[in-house]
């Protein structure tokens, strides 16, 4: 089946090229694609400077970061700045805790986005609209709209300034619980039906026959919701007071303002920035497929 | 009977594990902060005084609300509209055999994934005023310093630019799926019937692609309204509130001046924003695009 469509594809492609080749000069559509090329390297430059900016300046000494002309190449690494930098606040804790937190919220969006997805696919029940419609109006206002509330909500609950409320308030997450919808959307009921009549319980049937049947959706959710959390500042520098449990946004931006002395020792600061971003980075260049394909997934969420 | 009900149950229960949380994470505050925007409390009071639509009278007669609305919509407007035509024009840019086009992906896309906070920090070096690139750039093309993120009239630009930065190369790849999806028999055929390239872009491409374009101005918006982060770091809504949009004075008059009501009524007010958002964008949605 893929090898046909593959095959119709390549087909295609080449019919539009004989149609190209009709219409346009040769001449004109080289100047083209080389004025495309030209483009888009210049653009993807650009957009990957500030990244390569905020690694040497971390390599540049204090003088000659404040030197203007700024110079594009430090006259010797100092390698040191990053070492100085990761040793002035406890970084490793902060990209420990963002990471275990991130990891806990994932692991409890997996379950409860799928059983909540499952229930709203293939189950019948009577408020079962009522919640669909919920979910689409959770997806249109913005969370950080209701975080003072949520705020009283935590301190009511006694959990503020702890891992338990950061991870318990962030733990259900109306996009994800979408992905998997669409995601069990896609699975033929028949499929539920053969498992009911072997006997099987629903949640049998969700672990043991949907879940392996959509783990590319699983994979897309677990992914963008650590990115995300991973990344996440606002609400997290709400809740913690305690330097210890912060995450690694909050982290950095206390070096900022504190601890880098607010733009005295920018090489330490840009150093901070840059290993903080570094672990993400690497993570999108080895998930960059399974990254973009949550487009895929969230373009089709708009249509249902 | 029975089996009918328990089949409810059943269904009810594996609900619970999100929905319990939603209700009291997201529905449960909704009515609450509601609640507050009609009481005058300051975090500490033991008792939350009624004071009707004092609040809401007290914002409408505010210049420095008006003036967050201001630019809270320059916000939205210079975020949404450049990262959608951007976006775009890069898929159009991308979007015929590129070599090394997973590359460029890489690249255009690699902003979206990092940590705001740890790039705005970045970005507020580059924006330094003496010794900062951005001005040496603007040196180059003979333009005189800017104060950036000091200056009132720069300042929210200088936002957008790191907003945009982030978010075109996420709203390109949605574009680069639908601009794949497109039917290239309709596009060869208007190519034999002798239409140019921007004739089949504007009649054939672009009502096509429609639905994406819809569903990017509505997720960013959103975002839009829901930015902090490098408001916080490089700004903090300053110089002269000149980038202090609605979502940052709420959080300033909550956390900063305990403010709990007046706070509460500028996150109803946000809220009722997306609300009529959401229902123009629904029946515009059903009129104006083609699935």
């Amino acid at each position: 089946m893929n090898m046909t469509t593959l095959s119709n594809q390549t087909r295609k492609d080449n019919r539009r090229e004989e149609v190209q080749k009709r219409k346009v000069p040769r001449a004109g559509k080289g100047f083209a694609t080389a004025l495309r090329y030209l483009l888009l390297v210049l653009v993807s430059l650009t957009m990957a400077f500030p990244f390569y900016w905020m690694v040497i300046s971390g390599l540049k000494t204090n003088d000659e970061i404040w030197q203007f002309p700024p110079t594009f190449w430090p006259e010797t690494f100092r390698w040191n700045n990053y070492v100085d930098a990761w040793q002035s606040a406890p970084f490793a804790r902060y990209i420990l805790n963002s990471t275990g937190v991130a990891a806990a919220i994932c692991l409890i969006q997996v379950i409860n986005s799928s059983m909540m997805a499952y229930a709203l696919t293939h189950m019948r029940f009577r408020i079962k609209g009522v919640l669909t419609g919920l979910i689409l109006v959770g997806y249109m206002i913005p969370s950080t709209a209701v975080y003072l509330p949520s705020y009283l909500v935590l301190s009511e609950l006694k959990l503020l300034d702890s891992y338990t409320g950061l991870i318990v308030s962030n733990c259900v997450s109306v996009f994800s619980i979408f992905l998997i919808r669409q995601a069990f959307m896609q699975v033929s009921h028949e499929l539920v039906e053969a498992g009911q009549l072997d006997g099987a319980s629903h949640f049998r049937i969700l672990w043991t026959i949907m879940t392996p049947l959509v783990r590319s959706s699983f994979a897309v959710m677990v992914l963008i919701t650590f990115i995300d959390q991973y990344n996440n500042y606002f609400w997290p520098m709400l809740i913690t007071k305690d330097p210890n449990l912060q995450l690694v946004s909050a982290g950095l931006r206390s070096f900022f303002v504190e601890g880098g002395a607010y733009g005295l020792a920018w090489p330490q600061i840009m150093a901070a920035s840059a290993f903080t971003i570094a672990p993400l980075l690497i993570l999108f260049l080895f998930t960059q497929k399974t990254i973009m394909q949550s487009v895929n997934i969230t373009a089709g969420v708009n249509k249902n | 009977m029975r089996l009918k009900l328990w089949r409810e149950t059943e269904a009810v229960l594996f609900t619970l594990p999100a929905l319990i949380p939603l209700l009291i994470f997201w529905l449960g505050p909704l009515g609450y902060i509601v609640y507050l925007s009609f009481t005058d409390w300051d975090f500490m009071s033991p008792d939350k005084l009624f004071v009707g639509l004092d609040n809401y009278s007290y914002l409408l007669t505010n210049s420095e609300f008006y003036r967050s609305l201001k630019v809270t919509l320059l916000f939205g407007f210079g975020s949404v509209l450049p990262t959608i035509v951007g976006g775009l024009a890069l898929a159009m840019l991308m979007n015929s055999k590129i070599k090394s086009s997973g590359l460029f992906r890489t690249l255009l896309f690699s902003p979206w994934v990092t940590p705001t906070v740890a790039v705005s920090i970045a970005w507020s070096w580059i924006f330094e005023p003496e010794v900062g690139l951005a001005n040496l750039l603007l040196g180059w093309v003979g333009i005189s310093p800017i104060g950036w993120l000091k200056d009132q009239n720069w300042a929210l630009v200088a936002v957008l630019i790191v907003t945009l930065w982030k978010s075109i190369g996420w709203s390109m790849v949605f574009y680069l799926v639908a601009l794949r999806n497109l039917p290239s028999d309709l596009l060869e055929a208007a190519s034999i019937d002798g239409a140019g390239s921007w004739d089949k872009f504007r009649s054939i491409t672009l009502p096509l692609i429609s639905p994406t374009t819809f569903f990017l101005s509505i997720i960013l918006t959103i975002q839009s309204l829901q930015a902090y982060d490098q408001i916080n770091v490089m700004t903090q809504g300053g110089p002269a509130g000149s980038t202090r949009t609605l979502l940052y004075m709420y959080y300033q008059s909550a956390f900063e001046s305990f403010n709990v009501g007046e706070a509460s009524s500028i996150a109803v007010v946000i809220i009722l924003i997306c609300v009529l958002l959401s229902g123009v964008s629904f029946l515009l949605g059903r009129r104006l695009v083609h699935y």
